[in-house]
């Protein structure tokens, strides 16, 4: 039988069918297993989500982030060019003489020859290098608790892969050899690889070539099909997931967490505590991964040896939503009858605690690093908060010290339960007013909890207040009357006490008809500015290093005073990754005259968090090899720095406590970049 | 088994206190209000009979309306049911005064143990919970750390100095708790708790619902007044001493001997 002759093309079109309808089942199973979810609106805003798919799909903008990225922009290329071939082989498989040349013409098929041949090439060589890497270097991301599962599946993909493009190259190059039986159907100059690949064939009769031509093109065909069917089952189930989830990708600011209604009485359950409580769009983000470990990579808990790694959490996820999923959809169906044994465990098994253990879900710091290195856009942040406030809201379950924490607030709004009504005694003998003696000004100067009753954040304050007098700006606080935002509280998950914290706060700066703010602490500033319209505050919200890098740039705020220091700077989470503000804490800096800025290897978008984010700070951290915020001092001390420079009193206190820890805290020191512009304005005595 | 707790609504500990204008009470504007703590231990020991036996749990208190709110507060950590006895004419009463009341309206509520914080945290009397023992003559088991009922028996452990104290009673009795927040851990509300506790049974009574009349209770009927209130004194800043071992040791002795005239 000779592939595109009759009866042969008749086989093809009922294996080509079966093997679509195989794909088609799977692939209806899958979207129905995603609508068990709940539901969630990503269907806004088409045109920018169709750009979206262009550059970070195709344009693989995130994968080449990182110089293994170019491995998968060549084997997806590659997929996809040589996808665009198989089309042809598979109309060989229709009709024998059926040709791209003689329907697209000779020019266009002669560069996509090219480009199949240089592609296919490059692909093996991305080959190469992937078995390199998950074989022989095995870098740390790539690693999994039960490795060997992976490595076989891993396998299975790099060699159903490679096998394949040896059978095209070998389809092609007797395509050549038979081609000279006929010329003028074949394109020696572009499908050059193809033609030195058929030397080994030249001495062979045109029936012997036919004959090894079926071969290769069954066994490519066959392969491409097989593949299509395994696809849904394996990891590769990402190249489905994948773009479909740039695609519903986020557009809403990361540090947005979902708002709960708690007003409706029929709710019986809040946060997530079974897989169905997520929504479509957070359980296509497990189908969407890749396990390329970037996320992992970058997690500081996950690098200092807690028992968290987004990798793991994903594709434990995933496991359980597809075994899950499968069952309730069959379940559905059923009616009747007892799960079977197996399935009644996997049905009943606990998504907090069994599938996610608690201690990973707490380890989190919520720094984003895993959100803004995964590329393919999986939104992890708001899948630990959601667990946790199943366990707080619903099990009243989290470490113990979390309890204190969150009386204090509740008693007093502030973490350290120190009496509510002496949050404005700071600026006792300040020159600053409060709103309620002068509520016709321009900013209010929303000081925090840090600020207004930790030692070290008064300092801050003290300067800050300095320099807003200074550059002349018209700013009021609102003293014993300021209230938490609840930023930790719901960012530990609880979602009822930060609401009713955001609802009070709210009324009040909206009572006094304020409509811009400046803060001093990046959680503060990304609450207000990002969740409080959920409350009804919308107000222009400046981070202090963003609001003096305005006063400096007109000329408000001259330093003039030398500080002839080494330093380095440290992006706070929620400032950078979160906000996007990069520049304006280093234009601060660099405007000093004499300060020498080195940054340190993770900086900016990989910065990497202090640990006390998402309530770490409120808790004991006893897991891991490491605390984070040691490990951050350390890579900080690399640098043989003199000021460590930061911008959130978070940041201040876990450095401060890192050096003490290194015992250098005599001889570096930590300062907010408010601090450092105060010295250096100073005129000298 | 029926559990009754005795709750007193109380200042926050970290309240900012300020003496009224009579100089016999506080400003009581601008206080968070929370559950007397041992108070708290005694919600929490109960509720874990709740949750081993099946306990059905009232909560009792006198005081304002307030005080609704940390009754609401326990039941959202799972008490069954509210009673509140508001009414002005109790104002100013004595801790017996206090206790009356509170013995009035545990004979409308079936019981088999009573429990309270052996003391208030604001004015720290030590004696409701034993006067409301006396009053109704049952046993009154002070100071307990731990708490077990079997058979009809109520089993308590007090430390005491260098070692712990077991003692037992028959039911009908009155429990009051020691400890401290590590000893008994009173659970966080849920927030489905919170939710139900708005819509658990909460009465409040007055006192001529407890058969009693405004004479036998409040200022009139107290054997102990609160005469003056007065703020401590507050902390002197420490001196430091400087200069060399001999001149520093010579000018503490002179100042323990001229300005602390201890020495």
């Amino acid at each position: 039988m000779q592939p595109g002759h009759f009866p042969a093309n008749l086989l093809f079109v009922l294996v080509f069918a079966a093997a679509l309808g195989l794909f088609y089942l799977t692939a209806r199973k899958l979207c129905r297993i995603l609508l068990l979810g709940q539901p969630e609106d990503r269907f806004d805003q088409l045109g920018r989500r169709l750009w979206g798919v262009l550059t970070f799909v195709l344009g693989q903008r995130r994968v080449v982030r990182e110089p293994s990225g170019w491995g998968h922009f060549f084997i997806f290329w590659g997929f996809i060019i040589i996808t665009i071939g198989s089309l042809e082989t598979f109309g060989v498989g229709l009709y024998h003489g059926f040709a791209y040349w003689k329907i697209l013409g000779k020019p266009f098929t002669a560069v996509l020859y090219l480009l199949q041949d240089l592609l296919c090439a490059g692909v093996l060589i991305a080959l190469y290098y992937a078995i390199q890497r998950r074989y022989v270097e095995r870098p740390e991301r790539l690693r999994f608790r039960d490795q060997e599962a992976h490595d076989q599946e891993a396998g299975i993909i790099i060699g159903m892969i490679l096998v394949l493009i040896v059978l095209l190259f070998g389809a092609r190059a007797v395509e050549y050899r038979l081609a000279q039986v006929e010329p003028g159907q074949y394109f020696p100059l572009t499908a050059f690889i193809s033609v030195i690949l058929s030397v080994p064939f030249a001495w062979l009769s045109e029936p012997h070539l036919l004959e090894w031509f079926s071969f290769f093109w069954c066994g490519h065909t066959l392969l491409i099909l097989g593949f299509l069917v395994y696809i849904p089952f394996s990891k590769h189930l990402h190249i489905l997931g994948a773009i479909p989830n740039v695609f519903f990708r986020r557009f809403r600011p990361i540090g947005e967490l979902t708002k709960l209604n708690l007003e409706d009485e029929s709710v019986e359950t809040y946060g997530v505590s079974k897989i169905e409580e997520f929504t479509w769009k957070q359980n296509l983000d497990l189908y969407a991964c890749t396990e390329c470990g970037r996320c992992s990579d970058n997690c500081p808990a996950n690098l200092t040896g807690k028992p968290l790694s987004p990798k793991e959490t994903i594709h434990n996820l995933k496991k359980h939503v597809l075994a899950k999923g499968k069952l309730l959809l069959e379940q559905g169906e059923a009616k009747e009858g007892q799960p079977a044994e197996g399935a009644a465990a996997e049905l009943s098994k606990a998504l907090v605690g069994e599938v996610c253990l608690n201690d990973e879900i707490w380890s989190c710091t919520t720094c984003g690093n895993c959100m803004e290195h995964c590329p393919v856009f999986i939104e992890h942040i708001q899948k630990y908060v959601d667990m946790r406030r199943y366990l707080v809201l619903m099990e009243s379950n989290f470490p113990p010290e979390v309890q204190t924490v969150l009386r204090n607030w509740e008693t007093n709004s502030n973490p350290w339960g120190i009496a509510f009504a002496t949050r404005g005694d700071w600026a006792k003998g300040l020159e600053v007013k409060t709103l309620a003696e002068n509520p016709e000004v321009e900013y209010l100067f929303y000081v925090g909890c840090t600020g207004s009753f930790d030692e070290r954040g008064k300092k801050v304050t003290n300067a800050m207040i300095k320099l807003l007098n200074q550059a002349g700006v018209s700013f009021g606080i609102l003293g014993a009357e300021e209230k938490c935002c609840g930023e930790t509280a719901r960012r530990i998950g609880n979602e009822y006490l930060f609401q009713s914290m955001a609802t009070e706060l709210a009324e009040t700066i909206n009572g006094y008809g304020v409509k811009k703010i400046i803060t001093t602490c990046p959680h503060g500033y990304n609450c207000l500015k990002n969740e409080y319209p959920q409350f009804g505050g919308n107000w222009e919200v400046y981070h202090h290093t963003e609001f003096l890098a305005k006063l400096l740039k007109e000329g408000r705020l001259k330093p003039q005073r030398r500080l002839d220091k080494r330093l380095t700077f440290h992006d706070s989470c929620y400032l950078g990754r979160y906000n996007d503000l990069y520049e304006e804490p280093r234009s601060l800096l660099t405007s000093i005259p004499g300060l020498r800025l080195s940054e340190m290897e993770r900086h900016r978008n990989k910065s990497f968090c202090c640990g006390a984010g998402g309530g770490r700070m409120w808790m004991e951290e006893t897991l891991g090899v490491q605390k984070i915020n040691e490990a951050r001092t350390d890579q900080a001390l690399a640098l043989d720095p003199e000021i460590i420079a930061v911008s959130c009193p978070f940041c201040t206190i876990m450095f401060e406590d890192g050096l003490k820890a290194r015992e250098k805290e005599e001889t570096v020191k930590v300062y907010d970049i408010a601090e450092l512009l105060a010295q250096a304005l100073e005129t000298e005595k | 088994m029926d559990v009754v707790v005795l709750l007193k609504q109380v200042p926050d500990t970290e309240t900012v206190i300020k003496i009224g204008p009579d100089g016999k009470s506080i400003v009581t504007n601008d206080i968070k209000w929370v559950i007397n703590p041992y108070d708290e231990y005694a919600v929490e020991a109960a509720l874990r009979l709740k949750d081993s036996q099946g306990a059905h749990v009232t909560i009792l208190s006198l005081g304002p309306q307030r005080a609704i709110e940390s009754i609401r507060s326990a039941l959202a950590m799972g008490a069954d049911q509210g009673v509140l006895v508001d009414d002005p004419a109790t104002e100013g009463s004595d801790a017996l005064g206090k206790a009356r009341i509170l013995a009035a309206a545990l004979k409308g509520i079936p019981f088999d143990l009573i429990v309270g914080g052996h003391r208030a945290v604001d004015d720290d009397e030590n004696q409701v919970g034993i006067m409301v023992a006396e009053l109704l003559a049952v046993p009154h088991l002070a100071l307990a750390v731990a708490l077990t009922v079997e058979n009809g028996q109520v089993r308590i452990d007090r430390p005491i100095e260098g070692a712990k104290l077991t003692l037992e009673a028959p039911l009908p009795a009155m429990v009051t708790f020691g400890g401290a927040h590590a000893v008994w851990n009173p659970r966080y509300a849920s927030l489905p708790g919170i939710m139900k506790a708005k819509k658990k049974p909460l009465e409040v009574k007055k006192l001529a619902d407890l058969g009693l009349t405004p004479d036998q209770v409040g200022a009139a009927a107290a054997k102990v007044k609160v005469s003056v209130l007065e703020m401590p004194t507050p902390r002197q800043a420490g001196v430091k001493v400087e200069g060399d071992t001999a001149g520093k040791a010579r000018e503490l002795v002179r100042l323990l001997h001229e300005e602390a005239k201890v020495i």
